[in-house]
């Protein structure tokens, strides 16, 4: 997963999220958002397993969304 | 998995499927051979074409399967070009077309067309008044889609098509949206064209129809063979033909319960997220409608977050915006309802089917005011 500018885990603290993370907060939640969970913590918030965010991620990728 | 994106495409009818399938199998012949098994074919194409003109008051000459709906709409354009001389025309359209009609009426603009885009009101409706307004004397076509695809209104085509006619200005109607939904009679809405496609009314995918009116001239667009009477060329898609005749026949026999049982998941969803999520904005005019779509808006929540939370729970919705590129870009319908981008931005389009429950309708709502709640929550 790439690097972005630093942006931790709202929830847990996790340091650095990555661009993938942050741009899968920002599909999921809304664009303007402040705050990002690390892609366990989402999981855990969405009630949905980490697989299926990966798996989020793929799709997004695929349609060329460059939040990616 | 819920399925509530059916302006989006339908899940073909189970009878339709069995109808269908023998042309992809053992009945594989081409419709222009001369042996039977090329003859049973056609005679397939042409009882699905009866179903089809039957289906909205058409005689069968006046019909001809398309690729799809994008097909139609754009060969109408085309051919208005071709026929009246691309410099010396004008049209009017409306500025909440479908794309097809947007880009071939710019396509034309290029060519030296004058088109007028008319404005719609608050809830999508185009004025009688602007239509009679907007004409010039050169006018030659007028195009306006009976029902929008992203808020499901119904335009007054009817009212419009009855001075059009008196004045001898040709009169195309996208009616893809509607056909198979709301009952669609081309003589009572005094139309020289009107497209459709077999996809929306769970029909297959890749049959388009166009309707012309008798005596009325169209300039060709796919160049090759004889086929639909010599009207467009190119081996039919005899499959997916026979679908669209057997599911326009199925949906409109259908429609009464249908529409009767979608209006009651409608009131359910809008008055279930009414009642637990202030600020619901209800985009679209909630009398003259498609019965099935709710185009809705909260204000604060971004659609495609929405719609992205729902699909993780399983639930398919549309949103009125499209990413591109990572930019989230609003509806020019909704947009051309007035609404601020954000307000666009904010949009989902919930649109039931004949095959949606009245518990799909309750597990929607149901999710939807959890995803509103955990999007609220995290923004806040």
């Amino acid at each position: 997963m790439k690097q972005i500018k630093r942006v931790d885990c709202f929830a847990c603290g996790k340091k650095q999220l990555t661009k993938d993370e942050v741009g899968l907060n920002k599909k999921m939640i809304g664009r303007e958002i402040k705050q990002f969970y690390c892609i366990d913590c989402f999981a855990e918030y969405l009630v949905v397993s980490t697989e299926a965010l990966l798996a989020k991620i793929e799709e997004f990728k695929e349609q060329g969304c460059n939040l990616f | 998995m819920i399925y509530a994106d059916n302006a989006a495409t339908t899940k073909i009818s189970e009878t339709v499927f069995v109808e269908m399938l023998p042309f992809l199998q053992e009945k594989y012949g081409n419709p222009s051979s001369q042996y039977s098994l090329g003859v049973k074919t056609k005679r397939a194409i042409e009882r699905a074409r009866k179903q089809v003109a039957c289906a909205i008051g058409a005689e069968t000459a006046e019909i001809t399967f398309t690729s799809c709906g994008s097909e139609a709409n754009s060969w109408i354009f085309h051919s208005v070009g071709e026929i009246f001389g691309y410099e010396s025309f004008h049209l009017i359209t409306s500025s909440i077309e479908h794309h097809s009609v947007l880009n071939s009426c710019r396509a034309l603009e290029t060519k030296g067309v004058k088109v007028t885009y008319l404005p719609v009101d608050c809830v999508g409706r185009v004025s009688v008044t602007a239509v009679k307004a907007a004409i010039e004397p050169n006018t030659k076509l007028v195009s306006l889609m009976l029902a929008n695809n992203e808020i499901g209104t119904v335009q007054p085509i009817k009212e419009i098509g009855k001075y059009l006619r008196k004045r001898n200005i040709l009169f195309h109607t996208d009616a893809v949206q509607a056909v198979g939904h709301i009952p669609v009679d081309v003589k009572d809405l005094q139309v020289d064209f009107l497209s459709a496609s077999a996809h929306k009314f769970n029909g297959a995918k890749g049959t388009g129809i166009l309707y012309q009116r008798s005596g009325v001239s169209l300039a060709r667009f796919v160049f090759g063979g004889e086929q639909e009477h010599g009207n467009r060329a190119g081996t039919e898609n005899v499959a997916g033909i026979v679908a669209a005749g057997f599911a326009l026949e199925e949906s409109v026999a259908a429609m009464p319960e249908i529409t009767k049982r979608m209006q009651k998941m409608v009131k359910l969803t809008v008055e279930g997220l009414r009642a637990k999520i202030p600020g619901v904005r209800i985009n679209g005019d909630t009398k003259n409608r498609l019965p099935g779509i709710i185009n809705l808006g909260i204000d604060g929540v971004s659609g495609e977050a929405l719609m992205h939370l729902l699909d993780l729970k399983g639930i398919c919705v549309s949103t009125g915006s499209a990413c591109r590129t990572g930019i989230d870009q609003p509806s020019h319908v909704l947009m051309a309802l007035g609404l601020s981008e954000k307000q666009a931005k904010s949009a989902i389009r919930i649109s039931y089917g004949k095959y949606n429950t009245i518990e799909e309708a309750d597990a929607i709502v149901n999710s939807i005011c959890d995803a509103f709640s955990k999007i609220a929550r995290t923004k806040n």
